[in-house]
């Protein structure tokens, strides 16, 4: 490059210096707006952590009753109009450290802090101010990353069409919500749908059948117990203070779960509390 | 002005043969492949992926994330060229815009196939959940792009066929176009600096972000660390750079002779190596406290037992460690090896690495899990593999990055003359 050249240059960069500026500025100005609008909406997406609601449900599953037959899985597939391979709620058999075997079922944990609703990114998964944790499947665009966040593995992607109808219809109920579209997340609801029609009419969940979710009702060995942990006269309040160590899966995570485990007897709550 | 393009050639017996076409047929045979999985995808959902519930996101996440670091070298570039004002780099940051934008449109088109519901891709943009990092990746990603495009448009201008080609004095509204196209290049290209700025901001949000994305899953294992925002940023850079410099020497060394400096080439190569050495320094004090600080009883059961596979131990220490450390110490001296042979097969590496980090950070805690029992926890490993449709759809979005990239090599002037000389 000649000197002239280089002269030229440097007078121009000098010229449009101011002009480059003022576009910085508005740049920086901008982007200081949005911040603004931004803070908004996360104090809006902060706000609820389900606890201002009149109601706060939870679940007590008593390890010792369950006896693994997934009476509670297939109501649940039944009731909320599931695909045989889709499952909301999973019974395994896990061991204690004495060595003994137990059932362990797992429904979505409902957490106060929700790790799938911090990550959804157009808020189609929410936590109710009753505390459940559900999904507006209308806004839901199928990326998974809720599925991918959930320390529980409780969240079913929709991978294929609905089918129709459920092997376990009608032997364990009918189908009480419609299906959902392929290409959506799902999830356990606590059966949102029986406890808003029976708080509605006066029932209480966890205490009259038809307000109260289809796995507990299923429950042949009464395991499962349901009810608002607001209310001390609940089931599953009353059932909380009589244990002394209920225990909540993957505590450490600070997710607050509001499904309780009463432990399998001989083996105490020692396990967590070291982790 | 007119810069002469040298076209590739092979030698075919005594002929000397130009490959762009037989290139050019094989893309589009990529892109005839690709599109049979994406009827696939769209026709039948994602049940034709080997995705499940325990492993959601896989091959096509990973191009996602590796096309996005690839294109990292656009926002890097636009600084240096707008912002420090190094008239140098010019050229060489076109090739720089022109790679983020191929990068972030492939990325932008394989997220529209992993979506469950594609024709939603747009509710983020509308339904805001700032909280979640992966709406801020959103709307980065769509604003960035947008930058992108801005900054591209006077570069793809350039080509003659939008100002002496004769077709557009035989036809008047052709001409017509091009002016006011030609006008609003130049306008755009006024904003530049703005631009850069904005590019700049974006580009550390979202590739930050990225890294975010996996360091907020608290229940996974050994990559889902707390310094995976500074790493997505740092190897973004650093991979990127390489890739920049690697095809800088196709397009400019090779295909352009004399259009840009053979010392402005080997600085490019030394800025790639000194981030690719700031991050793995990085790396390995990160890896050491997240060993040493394992707080979280099953976290560290899956850290050890990742720790104990081979594949997820050696992809650590071979391809994350080793395939940084040296070549990233062979770039930085690239000014003494003077070689451009050795250079691009060592740049080669730091790409493969810059992949081999975002598969890595996705599979890793994903493919060892740990049961639920509270008392005697263990981990399991799932498996994922790929189907046909997941590699037809991959060979379409990256036939398209290569069409796009090979076609403005062979016919983009790249000129370093424009309205500021």
């Amino acid at each position: 490059m000649s000197d002239q050249t280089k002269n030229e240059t440097q007078a121009e960069n000098n010229v449009s210096s101011r002009r480059d500026f003022l576009k910085i500025a508005g740049a920086m100005v901008g982007a200081a707006a949005l911040t603004q609008i931004a803070s908004v909406g996360i104090k809006k997406a902060q706000a609820s952590h389900g606890e201002e609601g009149e109601h706060r449900w939870g679940m007590v599953i008593d390890i010792n009753l369950c006896i693994g037959c997934n009476y509670c899985t297939y109501a649940c597939q039944a009731v909320n109009n599931l695909d045989d391979d889709m499952l909301y709620n999973v019974v395994t058999t896990e061991t204690t450290e004495n060595g003994d075997e137990y059932f362990l079922s797992r429904p979505c944990m409902h957490c106060d802090d929700p790790p799938c609703v911090h990550v959804c990114p157009v808020a189609a998964t929410y936590i109710r101010d009753d505390g459940i944790v559900t999904m507006d499947y209308d806004l839901c665009i199928g990326c998974r990353y809720c599925e991918v966040a959930c320390p529980y593995d409780v969240r079913v992607f929709n991978w294929r069409e609905h089918s129709g109808t459920s092997p376990r219809v009608p032997a364990f109920g009918t189908p009480e919500v419609p299906p959902r579209p392929r290409g959506v997340m799902e999830k356990c609801t606590f059966c949102q749908h029986r406890i808003d029609i029976g708080v509605e009419r006066g029932l209480v969940p966890g205490v009259d059948d038809s307000a109260t979710p289809a796995c507990v009702v299923a429950c042949p060995t009464g395991a499962r117990i349901f009810g608002d942990l607001k209310d001390a006269e609940s089931p599953a309040s009353v059932s909380l203070q009589a244990n002394k160590t209920p225990i909540r899966l993957r505590e450490e995570l600070s997710t607050s779960p509001k499904v309780y485990y009463l432990p399998p007897t001989g083996q105490t709550n020692a396990a967590t509390e070291e982790g | 002005m007119e810069s002469s393009i040298q076209p590739l050639t092979m030698r075919v017996g005594k002929r000397e043969m130009d490959v762009f076409p037989f290139w050019i047929a094989l893309l589009v045979v990529g892109l005839l492949f690709g599109t049979v999985g994406a009827y696939q995808v769209f026709a039948y959902g994602l049940q034709v992926t080997g995705l499940s519930n325990q492993i959601p996101w896989g091959l096509w996440i990973t191009i996602d994330l590796s096309a996005i670091a690839l294109g990292g070298s656009a926002f890097l570039f636009g600084v240096i060229v707008f912002l420090l004002r190094s008239k140098r780099f010019e050229t060489v940051g076109k090739l720089a815009v022109l790679l983020g934008f191929l990068g972030y449109s492939s990325a932008g088109l394989i997220l529209l196939f992993d979506l469950g519901q594609p024709l939603r891709f747009w509710h983020p943009v509308v339904f805001w959940q700032p909280h979640s990092l992966l709406w801020e990746v959103t709307m980065c990603v769509v604003l960035y792009l947008t930058v992108l495009m801005a900054e591209v448009l006077p570069i793809v201008l350039e080509h003659p066929l939008f100002t002496t080609h004769p077709i557009l004095d035989r036809f008047p509204i052709l001409r017509k176009t091009s002016t006011s196209l030609n006008w609003l290049a130049h306008r755009l290209h006024g904003f530049a600096p703005a631009l850069a700025i904005i590019g700049l901001t974006l580009s550390l949000l979202h590739q930050a972000s990225l890294g975010a994305t996996y360091s907020v899953l608290s229940g996974r294992g050994l990559w889902f660390n707390q310094s995976a925002p500074v790493q997505f940023v740092l190897s973004a850079m650093g991979g990127g750079t390489s890739l920049l410099f690697l095809l800088s020497v196709i397009v400019f060394r090779i295909m352009r002779p004399g259009l840009v400096k053979d010392d402005v080439l080997y600085d490019v190569a030394r800025i790639a190596g000194g981030i690719i050495l700031v991050c793995i320094y990085i790396r390995v004090w990160d890896w050491a406290v997240s060993n040493y600080y394992s707080f979280d009883r099953e976290v560290a059961l899956q850290t050890e037992f990742l720790n104990k596979v081979s594949p997820y131990s050696a992809s650590f220490w071979v391809g994350q460690v080793v395939f940084a450390l040296i070549p990233g110490t062979i770039l930085l001296l690239a000014k003494r090896v003077r070689n451009f042979r050795v250079l691009m097969v060592t740049a080669a590496l730091p790409i493969f690495c810059t992949v081999l980090v975002r598969w890595n950070y996705n599979f890793s805690g994903l493919l060892a899990w740990i049961t639920y029992d509270p008392y005697t926890p263990s981990v399991v490993l799932y498996s994922y593999v790929p189907t046909w449709q997941e590699w037809s759809v991959a060979s379409f979005v990256i036939s398209y990055w290569l069409l796009g990239f090979s076609l403005a090599a062979r016919f983009l002037p790249f000129k370093s003359a424009d309205h500021h000389a």
